[in-house]
């Protein structure tokens, strides 16, 4: 949040040789800034700004309800949610939310994506058909998956009986409704990971499979010291992406449990939501939703440093 | 360069294919497309059966055991999507107008101010460039319900709160760290020795930049706006909470707001799941090249 | 409203170039602006904003009065009836019912009360949204209006107190010194509803007959399960359900008095309505119904997988529809197999109070809030509440409740008409968003196994006395 537009220029790009009769570092410098200030504007005013907002709250009571003025707390919300054992239930379901989804889309994307390289025909059409779920709305996926796993009508249900098994209450039970939303958001974004895993096996240079070929390299072996080695940063860049993205999940849970049973699968997002919008606690609201602010921006600066390792490696 | 559909598999057919097939034999690739069969069946069956669900008549739809096959065909649902019980416009074809109007204007206005400063970025040497890159990345990774409290603050003493012009802009202050990522690799990828052959012809730096460079990266911005379209498109979070009147309602929430009454015609929420599914499929598979880069905000493209 | 923020819009340079500088500026400038925000509010909720006694003069231009409701099948009823029948009285209105979610529909109308600007004239709360609308001065004080233009001594005083009156009435009472911020609309309660062909024609008359019939029932059925109510985690779905059950049982929710919940709600007539509720009911019920509301009760009912279900009257129309079925192909043949009631009693003879009346921003323009006091006593009169009656509402003036109109318009009707005396409702207070949300998500839990029974019904008590205890604050 240090960044500021005041001094965007220090000097023009080595490459450009001047052109003659002007000064193209001044030009360039006030390019530079008519260019990048609306955008840093906007940035400032829908994201800094309402943040700094966010930050100045956090430390007040505030309602956005009540006619009250804001009265400071110090960091008495701050000390509330942090001390709060339903906050760290919340914490501990959406610790078990991330790391299920995104462990299962790890192995599963990647094992299609290492299944869709060796075949030689159809890989396009394959790709594409593979690629729908990810581009469909939340909105549109956590409907619809409500409706197929209906324990009456559902058609998960229905096949399930139709192989002997029993019905299984799919939403409605403490551990069945938290793997439900791992296993809809699994199905959502598989995709992303295979995507991406696709990218990097491609990556990998016939020649290294051909010397480990005229070594007589066990299969295990080209896959470990080879493949794997090759993918990795890039299979790494996609759990991160996942892991933020499922971290901020509210729209799944909104649409196919709402936090139920009970509050069994409230995760984070969803409780900062029923803070401000059911209680109308702005200030406490606010702190909670900085703090998840802050565990966000730690993990972008992990995955960044890991972006910056792979462009430098 | 942007990873493709095409470019993202070896190339088995050809000689140099992987020596597991030449050794591995037929029970293995047997064993493998058989694997990568039932994984596309897994993957597709929750679309199929959206799509057999909006063609059905409504009390094949709650049959028990679930009718795979033998229903009875309907287009009513969607009829339903476009048009009102008792004739005249639905309310949901209205919600899909809007969706319309606000993923377009946002796309516009992010495209508008992303392109330029993404040109900046990629050809001047900046003050702290890269933690500015980061910056504006990292607006865009905080959890929308978080943002949507201050948002909704501010937007009531602007007076935007249910309005269209309020939506437009926070999802466009949303896509411009995707667009000014994205199009930073697409400027990068040309060579900055144009525009400076094209300053040593008497071009000033913003000719240079509006008449060389700009259009070659029409491309580019094309598969950029497409990919804000479709985050601007899927949006539920801000559309739920910053919006409630019938006129600016977009389509996600509106979708959202078919089941929660007396009866739930799940015929008509899969006819309009598909209808609004549909210019999202198809946008995607135009842009079918740069999707690596899409989903990553343009961070990964290799 | 499109009007009001236009005129918002107007001054939109001036403001973002303020907040962008302002963004630049230290934590410390933005106090000055969240706190003036905080605190120029409209006047005292004490002495709120007030309607004239007398309605003021109406215009002749063109003008569109907005309702705000949730999404099921009275919104677009009161739309056509309104749009057909008041503009004989005034050609140049347009009614429109605008429609959110129902999970959303406390969300959709008190965001926009906090931005003191609605986009609608008359918001139609639910009886327990009057508490914090009135703290908040969201909504008009009507009490002079009524007095002048509202014929009080038509209602059952309870009906008149309950849509309108805060503080809250006492249950079944009116208190005439009280405030009213509202008028009914739609009432409702809820009602049984049993499968003659499968128990028989008469309904069982106290709770404990009727879980056994349920029990029988679905012994002798295959594939029909005794029971279907609401049990999800949204709205009020799980919270009214208990709640029903606790008053059958003589149970309290709380005492108003001295504002008391834990040691009321979990007394032992309390525990002993969780315990039949969890125990003895839910078993009854079709395996993955722990999500069920208005909707799945209906589906069950209509797909003949219940032998008695629990609804309220006003959704429960659907379920004469031959075309969404699988109990008759005519609206006669539903009836032969589907029968309504009153709920049965046990300890207690009490009913929830559902429905909903009709408010007054007080962020509408004068010229709407005028038209829209025009509108409610327009709605109030005799005939126009039988022809709502027959349009397919449920109205409130005694007169309308049993005239043939409305007793023949439905098959539960009569169910309606003969519950209003044994109705409660819950508390209407302005922390009831939250009230509801603790009981919801506990009920729901027992309910679905995630909590024991006691030990929900305790951590109901606890923590909402711990919300009314600090006005709301905390987690």
């Amino acid at each position: 949040m240090t960044t500021t537009t005041d001094h965007p220029v220090q000097e023009a790009s080595a490459a450009p040789p001047p052109a003659p009769g002007r000064s193209p570092r001044l030009t360039d410098r006030r390019l530079a800034l008519v260019f990048i200030s609306p955008a840093m504007l906007l940035l400032l005013t829908m994201s800094v700004f309402p943040l700094l907002w966010a930050l100045y709250l956090s430390f007040t009571d505030y309602s956005a309800t009540r006619d009250a003025p804001a009265d400071f707390v110090g960091l008495g919300n701050y000390t509330t949610i942090l001390t709060s054992p339903e906050v760290w239930q919340r914490a501990l379901t959406t610790l078990v939310y991330v790391t299920g989804a995104v462990a299962l889309q790890t192995v599963l994307g990647f094992g299609i994506a290492y299944l869709i390289s060796r075949r030689a025909r159809g890989r396009g059409v394959l790709t594409t058909l593979f690629l729908v779920p990810m581009m469909l709305s939340p909105v549109v996926v956590g409907l619809f998956w409500k409706f197929m796993l209906d324990a009456q009508f559902g058609v998960i249900n229905s096949m399930l009986g139709s192989l002997g098994l029993g019905q299984v209450e799919w939403l409605t039970r403490q551990r069945t409704a938290l793997l439900s939303l791992i296993v809809v958001d699994t199905w959502q974004w598989t995709p992303f990971i295979m995507l991406i895993a696709l990218a990097g096996l491609t990556a990998v240079p016939a020649y290294l499979y051909e010397a480990a070929s005229i070594d007589r390299a066990s299969e295990w072996f080209r896959f470990r010291h080879i493949t794997l080695p090759l993918v990795w940063p890039l299979l790494l860049i996609a759990v991160m992406f996942r892991a933020i993205e499922a971290f901020r999940l509210f729209d799944l849970v909104y649409i196919l449990t709402s936090g139920g049973p009970g509050v069994s699968t409230e995760t984070l997002s969803f409780h900062v939501y029923k803070v401000a919008f059911l209680g109308f606690n702005t200030g406490l609201a606010s702190a909670y939703g900085i703090l998840m602010v802050l565990v966000v921006i730690v993990l972008a600066q992990i995955y960044l440093r890991y972006l910056n390792k792979l462009k430098e490696g | 360069m942007a990873i493709t559909i095409d470019e993202a598999v070896p190339g088995p057919a050809t000689d140099d294919a992987p020596p597991a097939r030449r050794r591995g034999g037929r029970g293995r690739m047997v064993v493998e497309v058989l694997l990568l069969t039932a994984l596309a069946v897994a993957m597709l069956f929750p679309v199929l059966w959206m799509l057999e669900t909006s063609i059905k008549e409504n009390r094949d739809v709650y049959a028990v055991p679930a009718k795979f096959f033998g229903f009875d065909l309907t287009l009513d649902h969607y009829k339903d999507v476009f048009v009102a019980r008792g004739g005249g416009r639905s309310d949901l074809s209205g919600s899909f107008l809007n969706s319309v109007v606000v993923a377009g204007a946002s796309t516009v206005l992010a495209t508008v101010l992303g392109v330029p400063a993404a040109w900046a970025y990629s050809r001047f040497t900046l003050k702290a460039k890269k933690d500015q890159l980061f910056f504006i990345l990292s607006t865009r990774f905080m959890p929308p319900v978080v943002v949507v409290i201050p948002i909704f603050l501010m937007y009531r003493t602007l007076g935007l709160i249910d309005t269209k012009l309020g939506l437009v802009l926070i999802y466009a202050a949303f896509n411009v760290p995707f667009t000014i990522w994205m199009m930073k690799g697409f400027v990068d990828e040309v060579p900055a020795e144009y525009e400076d052959a094209a300053m040593l012809d008497g071009y000033t730096r913003l000719q240079a930049f509006w008449r060389v460079t700009l259009p070659l990266l029409v491309p580019g911005i094309a598969a950029t706006a497409v990919f804000a379209l479709i985050f601007s498109w899927n949006e539920f979070v801000f559309a739920v909470f910053l919006t409630s009147s019938q006129e600016v309602r977009t389509a996600p929430p509106a979708i959202a707001g078919l089941i929660g009454g007396t009866t739930v015609d799940w015929g008509l929420v899969a006819a309009s799941a598909v209808v609004f599914a549909v210019p999202v499929l198809v946008f995607a598979y135009l842009v079918r090249k740069h999707l690596v880069a899409g989903v990553t905000l343009g961070a990964v493209r290799r | 409203m499109r009007y009001l923020q236009r005129a918002g819009h107007r001054s939109l340079p001036g403001r973002r170039a303020r907040l962008a500088t302002a963004a630049i500026l230290a934590v410390t400038a933005l106090a000055a602006c969240g706190g003036g925000d905080g605190g120029g509010g409209e006047a005292e909720a004490a002495d709120g904003p007030k309607a004239p006694a007398t309605i003021p003069e109406l215009t002749d231009d063109p003008l569109t009065l907005s309702f705000i409701w949730f999404e099921w099948p009275p919104a677009q009823a009161l739309e056509d009836f309104a749009n057909a029948e008041y503009t004989k009285e005034r050609p140049n209105v347009t009614i429109e019912v605008n429609t959110v979610p129902n999970a959303n529909w406390h969300d959709a109308m008190f965001t926009q009360f906090a931005a003191r600007q609605t986009d609608f004239d008359i918001p139609i709360l639910d009886s327990q949204h009057i508490g914090e609308a009135v703290t908040n001065g969201n909504i008009l004080d009507l009490t002079d209006f009524v007095d002048e233009n509202i014929d009080v001594d038509a209602y059952d005083p309870y009906l008149l107190a309950a849509y309108g009156q805060y503080p809250q009435a006492e249950t079944g009472q009116r208190d005439e010194d009280a405030s009213l911020y509202g008028l009914p609309l739609l009432g409702d309660t809820w009602t049984m509803i049993y499968r003659k062909d499968l128990i028989g024609d008469e309904p069982p008359e106290t709770w404990d007959e009727m879980i056994d019939a349920a029990q029988k029932c679905q012994d002798e059925n295959p594939g029909v399960s005794g029971l279907a109510f609401h049990q999800a985690n949204g709205s009020d779905a799980a919270a009214v359900t208990y709640n029903t059950v606790n008053g059958v049982y003589g149970g309290n929710l709380w005492n108003s008095e001295d504002k008391s919940i834990e040691g009321v709600i979990n007394d032992e007539a309390g525990q002993k309505a969780m315990d039949v509720l969890v125990n003895e009911m839910k078993p009854l019920t079709a395996k993955g119904s722990g999500n069920w509301f208005i909707d799945e009760v209906n589906a069950a009912v209509a797909q003949g997988k219940a032998c008695i279900a629990f609804q309220w009257i006003a959704a429960a129309g659907g379920l004469l529809d031959p075309a969404q079925s699988t109990l008759g192909t005519t609206e006669d043949e539903i009836l032969d197999t589907l029968g309504f009631a009153t709920l049965p009693t046990q300890d207690a003879d009490v009913v929830p109070l559902g429905g909903m009346g009709m408010h007054i921003s007080a962020y509408a323009p004068a010229e709407r809030q005028a038209e829209a006091l025009n509108f409610m006593k327009w709605f109030e009169q005799e005939d126009i509440q039988k022809k709502w009656a027959a349009a397919g509402g449920v109205p409130a003036r005694t007169d309308a409740l049993e005239s043939p109109e409305f007793l023949e318009a439905g098959p539960f009707n009569q169910v309606y008409a003969d519950s209003v005396s044994r109705m409660r409702d819950m508390w209407n207070v302005p922390e009831y968003a939250q009230l509801i949300d603790i009981e919801n998500t506990n009920v729901n839990a027992a309910l679905n196994g995630a909590k024991d029974p006691e030990e929900a019904l305790d951590d109901i008590a606890e923590q909402q006395q711990q919300v009314l205890d600090s006005s709301g604050g905390g987690l």
